[in-house]
């Protein structure tokens, strides 16, 4: 085999061009991806435009309409579409704003869980050897801890704030990616075109960041869409246990907490922030399930 | 296959020790890098600088902080795991007495879980096969995006407020006691004979274990019936189709059991979901285990009981392992003949 050929080998690169484009197609031949993706999107649009969205202030207090109806109940009104809550404060403006938080925390703490947890699995799985065997050590001893003790214990020691849960939820959920990314590092090193690469001396930062990282990326991905689901999960944990953001910041979990004394009066405060957890969490989900099914050969064999 | 378990549980037992040595010593300095005093709240308005001093010398914080670790571990192999600054009771007392609370939710949540999902992974699984997987994708998804404390709340606005018909405070009844004797409310109200107490305990129970098995339950069915597809393309299966045995007796018998062991490790390895979920479950429902005194602990900033806390969860997720592993080692007709 000549260099010429190994180099062929090495960098595909028209080839992976184009698969590109057909994983692009696979992707927009999935439902999940457009359902998943949509919600997202709204929910998103939603978030950055809160302040030309929502009807009023999330945090005015209107005490002449304490718990107000929803529009569809009889005396319900259009100045308050989703009603009051305890406080008189609109829970529709609440809601919206409260995705800003959710979002925020979803996108930068999946982000920051990937790039950590993904970048000790490919030097692990890459190295192998005792650098590999210790990534593995301290996943696992991280692994002995349920996630939200770690999370709750971590957030007694950095203080409250939506940067300090993004850090909270990085610190913890790394090891998920490392764990599922560093398997398939493993297989990948093994491949005909890292080796190639390797034999036309290609440096070990630029394989792995050229030919084994590619490989693995439609992995992140996936991983990536269902640990924004995780984080808002936490996220609202954290603050409907009253830990995550001091009290002028709006969130869903908050609003839980707070719905939670007039629950036998106004059921839809609760259910309103309830159902937009699970929406968002569902679409990021779908996403991630939708990217997995359209970007694994093996299950879309599988799937026809 | 005494001595193969027996290997097992020892291996184990050597590997936890410098597990625990070393997340205690991560939970401990995580606490120490704390920004809030957590002493604010046990001195009075009235206190002046040398009685914060006096007190920060007494509870040992004003030493540098490994010295303090290695007091603390000293104490904690001896079996004390300090006072709680919030309770100002032993740790050890605290915990001792919420932990049969937490273990009993926590595996009568695994039961309801397994009842749930077995019957949900092999129902996946067959509409697998012909096909119609979309709809059973959609609901397992749509059960994966609702966390146990959604459910809780879900299941307290249904069973407590809509259509009252279940207790949605509390472990039992307000005018019954516990007799103390193992802990565990079931168990003890049925040894002293209180039958009515232990309707009432039962009641209690029913809807926070129904919100952890429900959050949990997707996990399972998930893993359940990609194990069965797994397990359902063995060669043995196509033979016992070729003696003609039936297809149900072939479900049943030959793939189910072989797509028990992946699904038993994985209910071993999310074994902490549990544990997590359990505790906003128990913060809802004010019941008194490990999980509302860590959540109580948390927000008092109480050090000592953090700490001893996070160790009872260690301990428990490594006694799981060990569970899990003698488990494999028993179902597993390979392991048995070595």
């Amino acid at each position: 085999m000549s260099i010429a050929d190994l180099s062929a080998v090495a960098a595909p690169r028209a080839e992976r061009m184009s698969s590109l484009g057909a994983a692009l197609r696979q992707l927009a031949r999935q439902p999940r991806v457009w359902v998943g993706g949509g919600i997202l999107l709204v929910v998103a649009v939603l978030a950055i435009f809160a302040r030309w969205i929502a009807p009023h202030d999330p945090l005015d207090q209107d005490l002449l309409h304490m718990l107000a109806p929803p529009l569809w109940a009889a005396d319900g009104s259009m100045e308050f579409p989703l009603g009051t809550d305890g406080l008189g404060r609109c829970v529709l403006s609440r809601a919206i704003y409260g995705a800003r938080v959710a979002l925020t925390v979803a996108v930068a703490a999946a982000f920051g869980s990937m790039l950590l947890g993904s970048a000790l699995a490919l030097v692990g799985g890459y190295f192998g050897g005792l650098v590999d065997r210790l990534v593995t050590y301290v996943v696992d001893l991280w692994l002995s801890f349920p996630p939200v003790v770690l999370s709750l214990i971590l957030l007694v020691g950095l203080g409250t704030g939506v940067d300090k849960v993004i850090l909270a939820v990085v610190l913890v959920d790394w090891t998920r990616f490392c764990r599922v990314v560093r398997a398939d590092v493993l297989l990948t090193r093994r491949r005909d075109f890292v080796l190639a690469a390797q034999l036309i001396g290609f440096g070990h930062l630029r394989t792995m960041l050229r030919e084994v990282l590619p490989a693995v990326v439609p992995l992140m991905i996936t991983l990536f869409s269902i640990e924004m689901g995780i984080a808002i999960v936490v996220e609202a944990t954290l603050s409907f246990i009253g830990l995550s953001v001091p009290s002028d910041i709006t969130t869903w979990g908050q609003m839980l907490a707070d719905s939670r004394n007039d629950m036998q009066s106004a059921v839809w405060v609760m259910l309103v922030p309830v159902f937009c957890i699970i929406t968002t969490v569902l679409a990021c989900n779908l996403l991630g399930d939708g990217v997995r099914v359209a970007l694994d050969p093996r299950l879309r064999q599988r799937e026809g | 296959m005494f001595q193969i378990i027996s290997a097992i549980v020892l291996r184990r037992l050597v590997l936890a020790i410098p597990t625990l040595l070393l997340l205690s010593l991560v939970v401990f300095f995580v606490l120490r890098i704390l920004p809030a005093d957590p002493l604010a709240m046990l001195l009075p308005a009235s206190a002046t600088p040398a009685d914060a001093a006096a007190l920060r010398q007494q509870l040992g914080f004003d030493k540098p902080i490994p010295q303090q670790f290695a007091i603390w571990l000293w104490a904690a192999l001896n079996g004390n795991l300090g006072l709680s600054i919030n309770f100002r009771q032993p740790v050890a007392h605290l915990m001792m007495a919420a932990l049969p609370a937490t273990l009993e939710l926590t595996l009568t949540g695994l039961v309801l879980a397994l009842v749930i999902s077995i019957p949900g992974g092999v129902l996946a699984f067959v509409l697998y096969r012909r096909r119609r997987e979309t709809a059973a994708d959609l609901a397992v998804a749509l059960m994966q995006s609702i966390p146990s404390f959604l459910w809780s709340l879900l299941l307290i606005v249904a069973f407590g407020v809509l259509w009252p018909v279940l207790p949605f405070s509390g472990r039992v009844d307000p005018d019954v006691t516990l007799p103390g004797l193992t802990g565990f409310a079931l168990i003890d109200l049925l040894l002293t004979g209180q039958f009515r107490g232990w309707l009432g305990a039962l009641s209690h129970l029913v809807l926070p274990a129904l919100a952890l098995a429900l959050g949990f339950a997707p996990l399972v069915i998930r893993v359940l019936r990609s194990s069965l597809i797994e397990a359902a393309s063995e060669p043995h299966v196509e033979v016992a189709r070729l003696r003609g045995l039936s297809e149900g007796r072939i479900l049943w018998r030959h793939i189910l059991k072989n797509a028990a062991l992946p699904t038993i490790t994985l209910i071993g390895v999310q074994f902490g979901f549990l544990f997590g979920g359990a505790l906003l479950v128990e913060m809802i429902f004010g019941y008194p285990g490990i999980g509302n005194l860590m959540v109580q602990a948390v927000k008092a900033n109480d050090l000592p009981l953090i700490q001893g806390i996070a160790l009872i969860f260690c301990v428990l997720m490594l006694s799981i392992t060990i569970v899990v592993d003698v488990l494999y080692a028993v179902l597993n007709p390979r392991m048995r003949n070595l």
